[in-house]
């Protein structure tokens, strides 16, 4: 083996090792864009001093489970597409409920819903004021109401 | 409990299994210039570390962020190739029946701090035991700073080590995460006084006095530090991380600018008072005047930065480690110039990124996290880490003097390593518990 | 709110890190060159040591510095002390000078002359390959040059003017390198004991001695008048005759003549003003072109600012000469017309180095066109003996680096015809006779020249001066250019002129061999 062909050995092992970290580089920058983009989502929320729904338990996937929901400050739910929470679940009717922020503090409505609508595990019947914390039932799809 | 499949972490752990032994062949072949891979124990049991860590955190069921150990494993994997390939006898253990190389000393060291994580990870399930007991956190930083003072080993001029036994341990360390443990606590408890107005004298509009005075406090005692341990870079670590953190919970850029004035107002009275710190100023400005003697290790880490150009002179074929035999400080201070040397700018720059992305990533975490106290907490261990990355860079590259803090996860050291690695795990236990109040996987 | 705040941070980190990366490319692209060639960079010390060095050739590849390793140490040695400023030296204790620092990559092997292989070789980390390089000077006239200077301290500048080709170029006292490339300590040695001798024999006298260059400025000053048009050939100063012995006065201020006898006062056109070397007409000339003209004129011949020969990174620095004082790397406005007068014959606030003065000769020479100076003529393979004569493998040919026209060729045949006059005239016999080639032994051509005695402090001996070219005829084409000083020498016409003569008889010999 004579120099010159270790000195081009070398190099190429060098160029490799190289690419390698800027491979491993760019996969972290993907990955941290990617998540920078749904932090932003989540954040846009937070930032309007709303608050956010996070869906703790869901059957059939929609919306999926552990999936943050951020919120405006009105927002229909319901088994309809139109709604602007989407409940995918044969419990839930198709204008199930509101959910309203209203001067300083959310309030839920019923919106005649088959099944009804929960709160902490009570069923309503008027337009009721949420705090952050409170769990939401619609159907079998379990939410909480987090700043 | 549930357990979810780290799947991204595990991704991005993979290439490791390239990487760290390429690097091994490289400066192997580099060295004895012949076609022979040389001993791959050290990068295997590296990376099996690191997968053995990500294994634990699956199984445990744990949901904090799985970008956190694959970065940390590829700056590390670095330093190692770095470590490796620099003369073992350098540092080293000769303790316990054992007798270990530099490189070998600190993959032990890489096993110690990876269980020390994952402790933290893992067992930290509520922050009551940080939050809570902040003074007595606070206290027991302050008795180990006296301790340092009193007792510390003088090296390179600062008085940064305590002998406990066999093992030289740099205090300085730790004591930086119980400030920032401290500070959290203090901020978050107090945060709503400092969205209140602040005392107006005259024009000038100054904190409250509640921030006031623990801000005086913390200026007194990194002055304390420069004066007595001599230890520049430590000083500018510590108040940079306050003020930070005082900037995140306020908001306010006066309070920041008004510490900085103090600290350089601080710096200047140090120069005309203290031969150490003029010395060190005047290398900085000059170090071509006294190439031979103070300037040395200035001009030789820009040398070396010369010499790497853009693609790097090659792993395990730069200079600067045989430089006067063996070049003082390489293996800690001057690790990030000996890398440069060898993989060149594009290398360089690539570390540097790496070191960035896990800033944000910390940062991203503090900002998904539920309560005050955790995102002050993770604000102020994430700037710990990107701080010091900058302050010792930044002294490489003859931007700022030169200071004797650690380049985190790659320099050689024990204690530097163990603390590093307790904020990984700190801030993965606070992820972890973001993660599980939102529900939201990360 | 603390998220906000978080997201600042996260900027201010970004910036943070930026700046840092952008210090790191200072050092790692754009000052890299720079911090490679740094002679205690390890790189360069750890080459020096061991590595062999490229050998430098005389232009007929006579060998003046070379390089042998024994026992794995490199040793250089320099053949003449003649070239010592030229060539400088490469020491282990002191670094690199003169051309072998501006040739170190080349000779060191670092950098090939081809940027297409020296990418190659760089990128494949191949062993540095020295390379020779050939001079433009020929050792016999630089030798001749050195032995007419003798023990006299001054410098000899001989280039050829249609090319800029530095045929000699050598300044006395000078010394013997070759103790410096030994080992540090012999090397401190040597260096301690030619720095405790008198008359800095280290300093290179042609290109940074600044020197006032006396009657010799009137050259330039005669052609910067005559290109902007303020006089002609024939132009007179009425009153100059009278000034002679009265003396001109300039705002209160009383110019003198310097001692014209044997020859008498009277109303002088161009040519027997230059002959006698009248101070009284330049003033008035130079008052004439205006302090502005002056000034750009002085700034087009290349004065005020550093001058090079060669060209680019291998450039061999020459320091600056001066019309006024020096002022931010620059010359400072005429302070009254005083001292404009009297620089317009050289004196004030005028200086010059030798390697300057030889160009305005080269500049008139060369039909008005300075040609830019280069000592190096090309960049071979390495000659494993070099006693043999370079290699055949020539890497890059190096020619003039350009040439810069200072005034018309109109001005340039008027100013011509006056130095021919001021060498060979009836008048100018009696001042700068003495620089006339055919007194030499070479006959049937013309010697342009002129003389200078540049005044210095009370009781202090003038430099001598001479600047001219040879054959200087109004049909012939020049092909030497000098300017030759001796510090404290007296007369121009005593000591330099016939220097500059023989020099330029010597040079028109060897070229006819």
């Amino acid at each position: 083996m004579t120099g010159e062909v270790l000195r081009i050995l070398l190099l190429v092992l060098q160029l490799g090792f190289l690419a390698l970290l800027y491979l491993i580089l760019f996969g972290f920058a993907r990955s941290l864009l990617r998540d920078l983009r749904s932090a932003e989502q989540t954040q846009r929320a937070s930032r309007t001093g709303i608050g956010r729904l996070a869906v703790l338990e869901s059957p059939d996937d929609e919306p999926p489970a552990g999936r943050a929901i951020a919120l405006g400050p009105i927002n229909s739910i319901g088994r309809n597409v139109n709604n602007t929470i989407y409940v995918e679940d044969d419990f839930a009717s198709a204008q199930h409920a509101m959910l309203t922020f209203r001067g300083r503090s959310w309030f839920i409505e019923d919106q005649g819903s088959t099944n009804g609508t929960y709160v902490n595990g009570h069923r309503i019947e008027r337009a009721v004021a949420l705090s952050y914390g409170d769990e939401l039932m619609i159907g079998r799809v379990r939410m909480r109401l987090e700043r | 409990m549930r357990l979810t499949w780290r799947s991204l972490e595990l991704r991005m752990l993979l290439p490791l299994l390239v990487l760290v032994p390429l690097g091994f062949v490289l400066t192997h072949i580099a060295e004895v210039e012949k076609l022979d891979p040389g001993p791959l124990g050290l990068a295997i049991g590296y990376v099996a570390i690191m997968l053995g860590a990500h294994v634990v955190l699956t199984l445990s069921g744990h949901r904090g962020d799985q970008l956190l150990l694959p970065l940390v494993g590829t700056i590390g994997g670095i330093g190692l190739i770095m470590l490796n390939r620099l003369p073992q006898d350098l540092a080293g253990t000769s303790a316990l029946g054992l007798s270990l190389g530099m490189a070998q000393t600190q993959l032990l060291w890489f096993g110690i701090s990876v269980v020390a994580m994952l402790v933290v990870a893992i067992g930290l399930r509520d922050d009551g035991i940080l939050r809570h007991y902040k003074y007595t956190w606070a206290a027991g930083g302050a008795a180990l700073l006296a301790i340092t003072f009193l007792f510390g080993t003088e090296l390179y001029g600062a008085r940064l080590w305590l002998n406990i036994g066999p093992v030289q341990f740099q205090p300085g360390e730790f004591i930086k995460i119980v400030l920032v443990i401290f500070i959290a606590g203090y901020l978050a408890e107090n945060r709503a006084l400092l969205s209140g107005a602040s005392l107006r004298i005259g024009p000038v509009s100054v904190p409250p006095l509640p921030y006031l005075l623990p801000m005086l406090a913390i200026f007194v005692i990194v002055m304390l530090i420069v004066v007595v341990s001599k230890d520049l870079g430590t000083a500018l670590l510590y108040f940079g991380i306050f003020l930070t953190m005082l900037f995140v919970a306020t908001g306010r850029r006066s309070y920041v600018l008004i510490g900085l004035l103090l600290f350089v107002a601080g710096s200047f009275v140090a120069y005309e008072l203290f031969n150490h710190v003029r010395l060190r100023v005047d290398v900085w400005l000059n170090p071509f005047a006294d190439p031979s003697g103070a300037g040395y290790q200035t001009v030789h880490a820009i040398y070396a930065f010369g010499r790497g150009g853009l693609f790097g002179e090659g792993l395990g074929q730069g200079l600067l480690p045989g430089v006067g035999g063996n070049f003082p400080a390489i293996q800690t201070d001057f690790i990030f110039a000996a890398a440069a040397e060898e993989l060149g700018l594009v290398g360089a720059f690539a570390l540097l990124s790496l070191a960035l992305l896990l800033v944000f990533r910390g940062l991203r975490i503090a900002m998904l996290a539920h309560d005050d106290f955790s995102a002050m907490l993770a604000v102020g261990l994430t700037i710990s880490l990107g701080l010091q990355t900058l302050i010792i860079v930044a002294g490489n590259a003859k931007l700022i003097p030169l200071t004797g803090v650690t380049f985190p996860f790659v320099s050689y050291g024990g204690s530097s390593l163990l603390a590093s690695f307790l904020v990984i795990g700190l801030l993965l236990s606070i992820s972890h518990r973001s993660a599980l109040s939102s529900g939201a996987g990360a | 709110m603390i998220a906000i705040n978080i997201r600042r941070l996260g900027v201010y980190l970004l910036l943070s890190f930026a700046i840092v990366s952008v210090g790191l490319s200072y050092w790692q692209v754009v000052d890299a060159q720079a911090l490679a060639s740094r002679p205690d960079n390890p790189q360069v010390v750890q080459a020096r040591r061991t590595a062999l060095r490229g050998t430098i050739f005389d232009a007929q590849g006579k060998v003046l510095a070379s390089t042998t390793v024994t026992d794995g140490l490199a040793r250089r040695a320099y053949a003449d002390p003649a070239f010592s400023h030229v060539i400088g030296y490469a020491s282990l204790r002191f670094g690199t000078t003169a051309l072998e620092r501006a040739w170190d990559d080349i000779l060191s092997g670092r950098a090939d002359p081809n940027p297409l292989r020296d990418l190659v070789n760089d990128i494949l980390a191949r062993k540095p390959q020295p390379k020779d390089i050939t001079l433009t000077i020929d050792q016999r006239l630089q030798d001749f040059a050195a032995r007419q200077l003798g023990d006299r301290v001054g410098a000899v500048v001989a280039l050829d003017p249609r090319t800029g080709a530095i045929l000699a170029m050598t300044s006395t006292p000078t010394f013997d390198a070759t103790p410096f490339s030994g080992d540090p300590g012999s090397a401190a040695g040597a260096m301690d004991e030619i720095t405790s001798r008198k008359n800095n024999p280290l300093v290179d006298r042609a290109r940074q001695g600044q020197y006032p260059p006396g009657s010799t400025m009137k050259v330039f000053t005669a052609a910067a008048a005559l290109d902007a048009g303020v006089i002609t050939p024939g132009t007179t100063f009425e009153d100059q005759p009278k000034q002679e012995t009265d003396g001109f006065v300039v705002d209160g201020f009383r110019i003198t003549e310097h001692d014209l006898s044997p020859v008498k006062p009277a109303l002088w056109p161009l040519s027997e003003a230059l002959q006698v070397s009248s101070n009284i007409f330049f003033a008035h000339v130079g008052l004439e072109l205006g302090a502005d003209d002056f000034l750009q004129y002085a700034k087009r011949f290349g004065f005020c600012e550093p001058a090079h020969i060669g060209s680019g990174s291998h450039a061999l620095g020459v320091d600056p000469s001066y019309v006024t004082r020096p002022q931010d790397g620059d010359c400072s406005p005429f302070s009254d017309r005083v001292e404009l007068a009297s620089a317009a014959f050289g004196q004030a606030q005028v200086v010059a180095t030798p390697v300057q003065m030889a160009l305005i000769a080269a500049a008139i020479a060369n039909d008005g066109t300075m040609p830019h100076p280069y000592v190096v003529r090309d960049a071979r393979g390495h000659a494993a003996k070099p006693a043999n004569g370079p290699s055949k493998t020539v890497l890059e040919r190096y020619g003039s680096p350009g040439e810069t026209r200072v005034v018309s060729s109109q001005t340039a045949r008027e100013v011509r015809a006056a130095m021919v006059d001021a060498v060979e005239g009836k008048l100018g016999r009696l001042y700068a006779g003495a620089g006339d080639v055919s007194r030499y032994g070479v006959g049937g051509v013309h010697t342009a020249g002129k003389t200078g005695t540049a005044q210095r402090g009370e009781g202090q001996a003038p430099h001598s001066w001479f600047i001219g070219f040879a054959p200087g005829g109004e049909n012939e084409t020049p092909r030497i250019a000098v300017a030759v000083l001796v510090e404290g020498g007296g007369s121009g016409a005593g000591l330099a002129a016939p220097i500059g003569g023989r020099v330029m008889a010597e040079w028109l010999r060897l070229e006819g061999e």
